[in-house]
């Protein structure tokens, strides 16, 4: 019997007229209404503190969504809870791209945390913009879709050294760091902004972080004479560090990294010890009047946040690392996909959101500042009640 | 000079809370030979309600702690009294996933009460004070700590020498089927220690709360705590306390001349040493049972 093939031609045109946008919807985690964007953060353990960051991105990702979302797309934000554990982040972020399928990942809380996924999203090409923390794996080497929005830790050690050195007159300088990747980032930049100068750390001291007894610490960094103490540590060691040189009768000049210019929060836990230290730090202050600041404060905290939540700075982390995302996005107009999301960061120059100012290159293995986005930090210090005094204007790390 | 003295002063203060902790591990293990884990949350919870009294319902300090210990007290009568005693023919191994699991759910009360922030506690005595002879020095509050250890260390000797309840609590730990024929009720004994153990622990972790409190504050001196009362012997209170002053001067003699990024783990390398000379502690009794 002599088959015909003729009622399935119809169906055959449509799938071929259909086939370009099959192809423009190819990526996972896109559809004509939704974009679905995920990240990881500590909610619970002992980073739990740094949790907000990913809560203030979902209260960014509902202020988006009210104003009419994405060229008409609404923004599906899975967040779930890593405890800063890399193994429960890597489980999870599987779990995610697996089962539900996410279109690119944001911020992203830690450098470990961070680490346990990258070859796992870079082999798949999912792009991943904004890690929240200043490591230099993010970019040694570049990674294709791999955005850094975060000030390199290297370069906030450089910026602080480099102010205590010729603004300050400072030039014992002594390291405190926490012995992992953060901490060896941090110790690296002052080294290097030291050689720089001539001048070589009078002591360098590392703590691990179950580490509560810092006497030796403290006994060691005394025994150098520094007149700097540069504290790249989680904000405990910081405080008990401050509080014990406090007690060793003690007292240099501190300076710590961003991680640590949570003001309002440092002083009241260090009890007040933490005035006169100087920070670097990647957002405008929040109490500051630009207006971008004031916007968000009364647009997406005000509106979105819990109750429990804090206006601060690890608030706005959450809106900083995501702000790039959101910009290229919106760019990409309508036929958003992975690769036209990396076009347009490539192409994104002066971009200033409440953070540094980024800028990203077409793809080249040998620049880091292709992918890592920023150079700029500005320093600040801490004063009576945690308010914060700008040392500086955004400076330009080369 | 200087710096050798300092590492002993620094050791002994910071001994005192691993003190602490040791004994109120070893008051548990006495009577049920039960590692308790579960330990440092115990006192965790006593320490945020502490907190809570002191900055929510402004109480004055000594109410504060009063409320705390009693918290502390309750909350190990009827952690013996809800979970352990329900358990059925536990063996050790089950009792130690008890702790375990007690110790998580602690964890995560506190984490979800309080948050996971960073938090200090109001305290009369600031904990960055501290007297100097020489150049030798030591914090107030770790001078409180050493106080208050002393203070235990003393009413339990006591305690246990001298006290009913203390020789019932022997008893039932060196033979529970005579101390039930003599009329010691093994289960009000237990709960006993429970809430004896609670109280000594929630007193390390409100030494440590003017410093900063997390939901994980009591681990690491939960761990030494433990370590202590290993290497002490486990059933020795005189034991645990020397073995905890010890550790903290060797973490500190450690620091200052030897390395400063082991010094966290040299007590550890210190038990392992101890147990592999003298499997049952440095304190401890021999009991040779005749088959």
């Amino acid at each position: 019997m002599r088959q015909t093939y003729g009622p399935l031609l119809p169906w055959l045109m449509v799938f071929i007229l259909c086939m370009p946008v099959f192809h423009a919807r190819a990526d996972t985690g896109i559809s004509d209404t939704e974009i679905h964007i995920g990240q990881w953060g500590p909610q619970t353990g002992p980073a739990a503190a740094w949790g907000t960051v990913a809560r203030a991105t979902g209260d960014y990702f509902d202020w988006i969504n009210a104003n009419g979302g994405i060229h008409g797309r609404r923004i599906i934000y899975h967040m779930f809870d890593d405890g800063y554990n890399p193994a429960k982040t890597k489980a999870g972020v599987k779990e995610l791209q697996e089962g539900t399928g996410i279109f690119a990942w944001v911020s992203g809380v830690g450098t470990s945390p961070g680490l346990a996924v990258k070859d796992y999203l870079m082999e798949r090409k999912i792009p991943w913009v904004g890690p929240s923390a200043g490591s230099l794996h993010w970019v040694k080497p570049p990674q294709k879709y791999l955005f850094g929005v975060y000030p390199l830790y290297y370069n906030e050690a450089k910026a602080l050294v480099r102010y205590a050195v010729t603004t300050l007159g400072l030039s014992k300088v002594a390291v405190a760091y926490l012995n992992d990747e953060y901490g060896k980032n941090g110790l690296r930049g002052a080294q290097e902004e030291l050689a720089a100068h001539g001048l070589k750390a009078v002591a360098t001291v590392s703590m691990e972080k179950g580490d509560t007894d810092l006497k030796p610490h403290v006994m060691k960094l005394r025994r150098s004479k520094a007149d700097m103490v540069l504290l790249w540590t989680t904000v405990s060691h910081a405080v008990r560090m401050v509080g014990t040189a406090k007690a060793m009768k003690f007292t240099p000049q501190f300076m710590s990294t961003s991680t640590c210019s949570d003001f309002p929060l440092m002083t009241h836990i260090s009890k007040g010890l933490w005035e006169g230290v100087i920070c670097a730090t990647f957002s405008e202050l929040p109490d500051s009047d630009d207006p971008m600041i004031q916007k968000y404060k009364a647009e997406v905290f005000d509106a979105y946040a819990a109750k429990s939540e804090r206006w601060g700075i690890f608030y706005l982390a959450g809106i900083v690392f995501a702000e790039p995302l959101v910009r290229a996005m919106e760019a990409a107009g309508p036929d958003l996909t992975r690769e036209t999301l990396v076009k347009q960061l490539e192409a994104m120059k002066a971009f200033k959101g409440v953070g540094p100012e980024v800028n990203f290159a077409p793809f080249d293995p040998q620049d880091i500042y292709s992918r890592q986005g920023t150079r700029q930090t500005f320093l600040i210090q801490c004063l009576k009640d945690g308010k914060s005094k700008k040392l500086t204007p955004w400076m330009t790390m080369e | 000079m200087v710096d050798f003295l300092q590492a002993l002063v620094s050791g002994t203060a910071v001994g005192s809370s691993y003190a602490l902790m040791g004994m109120a591990m070893v008051i548990i293990y006495k009577t049920s030979e039960v590692p308790n884990f579960a330990q440092g949350e115990m006192a965790l919870v006593s320490a945020f309600v502490a907190m809570m009294m002191l900055s929510q319902f402004q109480l004055p300090v000594w109410a504060a702690f009063a409320v705390a210990f009693t918290v502390a007290g309750l909350l190990g009568c009827f952690l013996e009294f809800a979970l352990l005693r329900r358990a059925k023919q536990p063996n050790t191994l089950g009792m130690i996933v008890i702790t375990i699991g007690i110790e998580m759910v602690l964890l995560g009360l506190v984490s979800w009460k309080f948050g996971a922030e960073q938090k200090t506690m109001p305290f009369p005595i600031d904990p960055y004070d501290s007297i100097v002879i020489g150049e030798v020095f030591m914090g107030k509050l770790e001078l409180l700590t050493l106080a208050t250890a002393l203070f235990f260390m003393s009413a339990l000797y006591l305690f246990f020498r001298f006290s009913r309840l203390g020789l019932a609590m022997k008893a039932v730990q060196q033979n529970p089927e005579a101390a039930k024929i003599v009329g010691i009720p093994p289960n009000g004994i237990l709960m006993a220690a429970w809430a004896i153990s609670a109280v000594v622990g929630a007193s390390a972790g409100l030494m440590l709360s003017p410093v900063l409190m997390t939901p994980f504050m009591m681990w690491d001196p939960m761990l030494k705590g433990f370590a202590a009362a290993v290497m002490g012997g486990m059933t020795s209170l005189p034991g645990a306390v020397a073995a905890a002053y010890l550790l903290g001067i060797i973490e500190n003699l450690f620091g200052t001349y030897v390395s400063i990024e082991f010094k966290s783990v040299v007590a550890f390398a210190v038990i392992v040493l101890v147990l592999c000379i003298k499997p049952s502690g440095l304190f401890a009794r021999h009991h040779i049972k005749k088959v």
